[in-house]
């Protein structure tokens, strides 16, 4: 066959050229052809998807324990962070952007969750971090968004040194920390269960850094420490370091979270030192999601906490109602029980959206413009709403630490009871941080 | 001066704690005792027979009849497990063992979280109450654990003396090959000493349920300190183990009146060294002759 330059005078190839006249057989052929481009536009990758101008999604890159010893919190604090991003996309996404989630499972150990961190920095170029739930994970982590000027936004690790002598300009921490908490309950705690005090801490840098608040805390208030004791995470019998703890003291303060305050309580209670003293504790002591695992034994309990799931006031608002029932639906998936949101599901949830805020206001387009999101963000007040169903929130500018309204509450029939709420102004402590120079 | 009050708490702590530690171990000594498997995955059966008394005690509603029930389901799932992972392998190298055991580990723990979800689950307890020893309550129940975890291994130790298939278990730990010869199914055995095993992790994970919030990670812990007493008691060897446990529970005890018990667990740690050192056969196994 010789070829020609107007190859399309061929015979072969004359039905398909616009000759002048619509025949049935070409309708049908462009209709097809049109289909299949459409088709095959789908199915491309994303980085020619990106070339043909659609809107290319920002990746979040989610760190949590989903296997291992925090599992349990880690899927309940996903179940925040996909919450928000199921309502953002469904408002449109930011700036006409959606949100990909590429989510990290570090199994709880905090080597595999800098690995994880890298991977995401690193292989997934992701735009922003976010997440973490055991404060050595995030602390391992931090160092890793900082290398690469990434904006790690936490979703639930306390630890206080991160945002103070370990702070960087690249982490956020959008909710509270002890030093907050310590300030909110101290005072309740000397002046209505007791004077003298022995603190009970899981031996890791949370309950570490937790039980020096405390200390300072219970200590300014004019109450007294009769003992500490450290018990590290993950011990299945703690009767040896239980049957140790003697001596006079009017509570017991425990700073425990998930399997490790379930195992606490139930061997506490079962040797009697709540008989002994009123039992006390963060917040997480006492979560919705295990309140069913601690039954009765944890009845009585005075806590602290950021987030208590009552519709009572003040948080019978239209926006923690909206907030409640949705996270019921999600957490449903994840235990057929379906518990009640707790605060890993609001900070993760109240995180994402402080992403959202920071990616609005500052034309945040990729990692190039991490500078422009840090500065958004730095400063950002937040009122109570649909985003923020907890509060108003302040992210201080100085150390990236928000403050925050913090609720007093007690167990009672094995339900959260509210008992008192302390203002954000009354939670606030000095900056302790100096970001190193850019 | 140490009060005789605090000596005897830990006394008591440390018998209890060691028969549960007895009960857990013994049946990790037993497979490796008759396969010479290494069950990297003991932990995950004691925890997956805990959530399988949850299960039961939701239909039943009777904490006796769920022991029972996932003793039993553990056993057909131990069955299930030999043969299908364990037995292909018989006779390879032992690393291939170790690996399939780490394998099912990993296959029970993410079971467990895909099944029962990451909250932690509750076990009520048969028997509530305390009585007071010295400055603390003790409740009956450890008391009753410890004397459960006592009838189990007096029960297998009366099967594996006087029983037919007990002796056939004996005879294959000693000589696998002249067992065979003489008419003995060495194979089923094999598969029956492993069920037997994981019934054994499931009565221990039921019984020590109700203290702790159920959890797919709560394994971890007791493999652990299993493994130290097996190879302090003499790999393979039932009674050395129990005696292990009890003595390396005890240690642990005394331990705590001088250090935090975060410290203590040196002390077994240290008991591992020195055996592997001075006697690696085994602090408790007789002395070959």
């Amino acid at each position: 066959m010789k070829l020609t330059e107007k190859w399309h005078d061929e015979l072969w190839a004359r039905d398909m050229w616009w000759s002048g006249k619509t025949t049935r057989r070409k309708f049908l052929g462009l209709s097809a052809a049109a289909a299949g481009a459409v088709g095959a536009t789908m199915l491309v990758p994303a980085p020619w998807r990106e070339a043909f101008g659609q809107a290319k999604p920002y990746k979040v890159g989610v760190l949590q324990p989903l296997t291992g010893a925090a599992a349990a919190g880690g899927k309940t604090a996903l179940v925040g962070t996909q919450l928000a991003t199921n309502r953002i996309n469904k408002a449109g996404g930011i700036n006409g952007r959606p949100i990909e989630l590429v989510v990290a499972d570090y199994e709880s150990k905090p080597d595999v969750g800098r690995r994880k961190a890298e991977k995401l920095v690193v292989e997934d170029k992701v735009d922003v971090g976010e997440g973490g739930y055991l404060s050595n994970v995030c602390l391992a982590c931090m160092p890793v968004f900082e290398e690469h000027k990434t904006v790690y936004m936490i979703g639930v690790c306390l630890d206080t040194t991160i945002t103070t002598s370990k702070c960087n300009r690249y982490t956020f921490r959008p909710f509270d920390y002890a030093p907050s908490q310590a300030m909110a309950i101290s005072p309740y705690l000397v002046k209505n269960l007791g004077k003298k005090w022995h603190i009970v801490f899981l031996d890791y840098a949370w309950g570490q850094s937790t039980r020096d608040a405390y200390i300072e805390q219970i200590k300014k208030n004019g109450g007294e420490i009769q003992g500490t004791t450290g018990i590290p995470l993950g011990t299945a019998d703690m009767t040896a370091f239980i049957s140790k703890i003697t001596g006079s003291f009017d509570g017991l303060f425990a700073i425990m979270f998930g399997a490790n305050a379930v195992t606490f309580t139930n061997q506490a209670y079962d040797l009697g030192l709540f008989k002994k003293a009123k039992y006390a504790g963060d917040g997480a002591v006492a979560e919705s999601t295990h309140l069913a695992a601690l039954g009765n034994k944890i009845e009585g309990f005075v806590g602290v906490n950021r987030y208590i799931p009552v519709l009572t006031k003040p948080l019978d608002t239209p926006y923690h109602k909206k907030f409640f029932d949705e996270s019921k639906v999600l957490l449903k998936q994840m235990d057929p029980a379906g518990p009640d949101p707790d605060r890993y599901v609001q900070s993760n949830f109240e995180a994402m959206n402080f992403l959202k805020l920071g990616i609005q206001k500052s034309g945040f387009r990729g990692r190039e413009d991490s500078m422009k999101l840090i500065e958004a963000l730095e400063g950002m007040e937040v009122k109570e709403s649909d985003d923020f169903p907890q509060g108003d929130k302040l992210l201080r500018r100085e150390d990236h630490q928000a403050f925050l309204r913090q609720f007093i509450f007690d167990i009672k029939n094995v339900r959260h009871r509210l008992l008192d709420v302390v203002s954000r102004d009354k939670v606030v402590v000095p900056p302790a941080c100096s970001f190193p120079k850019a | 001066m140490i009060p005789f009050d605090q000596i005897l708490v830990q006394i008591v702590n440390g018998l209890v704690n060691g028969m549960i530690l007895a009960l857990v171990a013994s049946g990790l000594t037993l497979i490796f005792g008759i396969m010479d498997i290494v069950n990297f995955a003991h932990g995950d059966l004691f925890m997956l027979g805990a959530y399988l008394g949850t299960t039961s005690f939701l239909v039943t509603g009777n904490f006796w009849v769920s022991l029972l029930t996932a003793v039993l389901s553990m056993a057909v799932l131990g069955l299930v497990f030999q043969a299908a992972a364990l037995r292909p392998l018989l006779g390879r190298d032992p690393l291939t063992t170790i690996l399939a055991t780490f394998g099912i580990s990993l296959v029970i723990q993410n079971y467990a979280l895909w099944q029962y979800g990451p909250v932690p689950r509750r076990l009520p307890e048969p028997v509530t109450g305390h009585f007071q020893l010295f400055y603390v309550e003790y409740p009956w129940y450890r008391l009753v654990i410890a004397l459960m975890s006592a009838a189990i291994i007096g029960g297998l130790y009366l099967f594996m003396k006087y029983g037919k298939h007990g002796i056939w278990i004996r005879a294959t730990t000693q000589d696998r090959v002249m067992a065979e010869a003489m008419g003995i199914p060495v194979p089923w055995v094999h598969t029956v000493v492993f069920a037997i095993g994981a019934a054994m992790a499931a009565a221990a994970g039921v019984l020590f349920g109700p203290t702790v919030g159920i959890n797919h990670a709560m394994g971890f812990d007791f493999t652990l300190r299993a493994f130290v007493v097996v190879v302090v008691g003499g790999m393979g060897n039932l009674g050395g183990s129990i005696l292990a446990s009890i003595f390396i529970s005890l240690l642990e005890s005394l331990a705590t009146i001088w250090v935090s018990p975060a410290q203590a667990v040196i002390v077994s740690f240290v008991a591992l060294i020195l055996t592997l050192l001075v006697r690696p056969t085994g602090i408790f196994a007789p002395t070959p002759k």
